[in-house]
């Protein structure tokens, strides 16, 4: 074998072992990469046990009174564990949240209404409050059940009746509307077609996706969104440190 | 010595030959090695232009793989954190305004080089009139000194630019510039920069149905016939083929849409960044659009 051969050969192994080299260091960064979101979710995980256990004292005392109506939105797919759903609605009523609106797109908690409100002790539809004391307890909790329908159809249906109610209103020639189009009138026109126009101070989606997956749009103007991820893995730490985390929030409404 | 130095090699090759069977275990796909000389060489280049390119279908910017055919194709920003900003580097209010126009103008470049095609920025809510007088002023010389300072900026890059929003309180001359600018640019189809000034979600939805009653009117529509599309197709953000933002961004850390896109944004995914807008720089976006890549978007139906 003359030089140049040798050489050839010299070069293609050096340039064999130093791309694994290369291969074996980038899948290194790759396991140092992955070894941080593990140590990160095990932290997590730990902090969220200590919430849970009442060890960790800056959670022992949330100033609940800022949160006056919560809403929690949930993935179609996890909306069919409602257990899950009992159990966070629990969870919620032993922090002391008061008002809970719950949301999936299809409407499938709004089937399970019934099983929902037989099961999670002092809880009675958010429209009973105060019609009659339907609850015993002092303190009950008030569930709201909404769906995709409540969303761009209901304001569909208000936008209809405002219409309605501008054809047929006697007005001025050059009335365009200004007076007619607001806000407290589309308020109304809501409320007429059944849907409750209060907006939700925090609204906390549990699913694989960082989105509210149509919750009614009409009340979400300062609406707090947290992502709480996945129903099957919730914890109560999570949810404690969530509200905790939203008593601190401080709005400037734009101004 | 020697015998330790081998020893000591062993130890490293039977180590990182473990972190092969963990990484594969954790289905990581690691680039090939011809990839990441690649992006060796790219986050070595100092020019803007070399920090992506296409490779199959994939823009590699940094060390991130970004996938062509799931680019959002609208990208919404909440610019938020300005004054904060501002405050924390110790300039003026106006100084961080200013470098917010800046970092819109870099991130919907850089947006539409990674082939996105509408890029909608809330400049100013209606809300925001009840800042201080002397920082509205500000804030409206501001807008009109970039819209018309860019207007060939935007031309030479044929971006068409849409200004909407209640624009009856605005001053004239700004008026006259997003006119000029509008009428400069409406020819352009494949980049669309949407500026939201005066904007109200909650408006939006009312000046829809004001739309549609003048219509019924005149006869063009019957009251059966308003449904969730006619609505949609009166709001302001009819004016672009993609009027549903696929990604929103918002930064500073608030965790809310302040009354933005409120009919729109049903299934965007939210991406919520703790920097402040001036600091949200490319880094910072590629971790948006990755996040994004990596959801599994469903739109409410089973699949």
């Amino acid at each position: 074998m003359d030089l140049n051969q040798s050489m050839r050969l010299l070069s293609s192994w050096i340039a064999q072992i130093g791309g694994l080299g290369l291969d074996l260091l980038w899948r290194f960064i790759h396991l140092v990469v992955s070894l941080w979101y593990i140590v990160s979710g095990i932290i997590e995980a730990v902090e969220s046990y200590a919430i849970s256990l009442g060890l960790n004292k800056k959670y022992s005392s949330i100033n609940i009174e800022k949160l006056r109506c919560l809403a929690v939105v949930v993935d179609i797919e996890e909306a069919r564990d409602v257990s899950k759903v009992i159990e966070l609605l629990q969870w919620l009523r032993t922090i002391g949240v008061k008002q809970v609106g719950l949301f999936d797109s299809q409407g499938l908690l709004k089937k399970s209404k019934d099983m929902i409100l037989g099961t999670v002790p002092g809880s009675v539809l958010s429209e009973e409050i105060g019609e009659k004391n339907s609850s015993p307890d002092q303190n009950p909790l008030a569930l709201e059940f909404i769906s995709s329908s409540d969303n761009k159809e209901a304001v569909m249906k208000a936008a209809n009746i405002l219409l309605q109610d501008y054809l047929k209103s006697s007005r001025p020639e050059n009335d365009k509307g200004e007076n007619f189009f607001t806000e407290t009138h589309l308020n109304e026109a809501l409320r007429v077609v059944g849907e409750n126009v209060h907006a939700p101070d925090l609204l906390l989606v549990y699913g694989p996706i960082r989105s509210h997956l149509g919750f009614p749009a009409w009340r979400l103007r300062y609406t707090e969104i947290v992502h709480m991820g996945s129903l099957n893995y919730m914890r109560y730490g999570s949810l404690l440190k969530a509200i905790h985390k939203f008593t601190g929030v401080h709005q400037n409404y734009g101004t | 010595m020697l015998s330790l130095l081998s020893s000591l090699l062993s130890l490293l090759f039977v180590f990182l030959i473990s972190c092969c069977i963990i990484t594969n275990h954790f289905s990581f796909r690691p680039l090939s090695l011809l990839k990441l000389l690649g992006v060796i060489k790219f986050t070595a280049s100092r020019d803007d232009d070399d920090h992506y390119k296409r490779d199959e279908g994939t823009y590699v910017v940094g060390e991130e793989e970004l996938q062509r055919e799931l680019m959002p194709r609208h990208v919404a920003v909440i610019m938020d954190g300005n004054r904060r900003w501002a405050k924390r580097e110790g300039l003026l209010t106006s100084q961080g305004h200013e470098a917010g126009a800046k970092r819109l103008i870099e991130f919907s470049e850089l947006c539409f080089k990674l082939g996105i095609h509408t890029v909608s920025a809330f400049a100013f809510s209606t809300e925001n009139w009840g800042r201080h007088k002397i920082e509205v002023k500000c804030l409206m010389s501001l807008i009109q000194h970039y819209l018309k300072s860019k207007i060939q900026y935007f031309q030479r890059e044929e971006t068409r630019v849409s200004i909407i929003g209640n624009l009856t309180k605005i001053p004239e001359s700004l008026r006259q510039t997003i006119h000029e600018i509008e009428e400069a640019t409406k020819g352009y189809k494949k980049k669309h920069l949407i500026l939201a000034i005066d904007y109200s979600g909650r408006l939006d939805i009312l000046r829809a149905c004001k739309s549609i009653v003048h219509k019924s009117e005149t006869g063009l529509i019957r009251e059966e016939d308003v449904d969730e599309a006619m609505i949609e197709r009166e709001l302001l953000t009819n004016c672009t083929e993609f009027s549903s933002p696929d990604l929103l961004i918002r930064t500073s850390g608030e965790q809310r849409i302040s009354n933005f896109f409120l009919w729109q944004l049903a299934y965007t995914e939210l991406f919520f960044s703790p920097v402040h807008w001036p600091d949200f720089d490319k880094g910072k976006l590629v971790e948006a659009l990755v996040s994004y890549q990596r959801r599994e978007r469903r739109f409410g139906c089973r699949v």
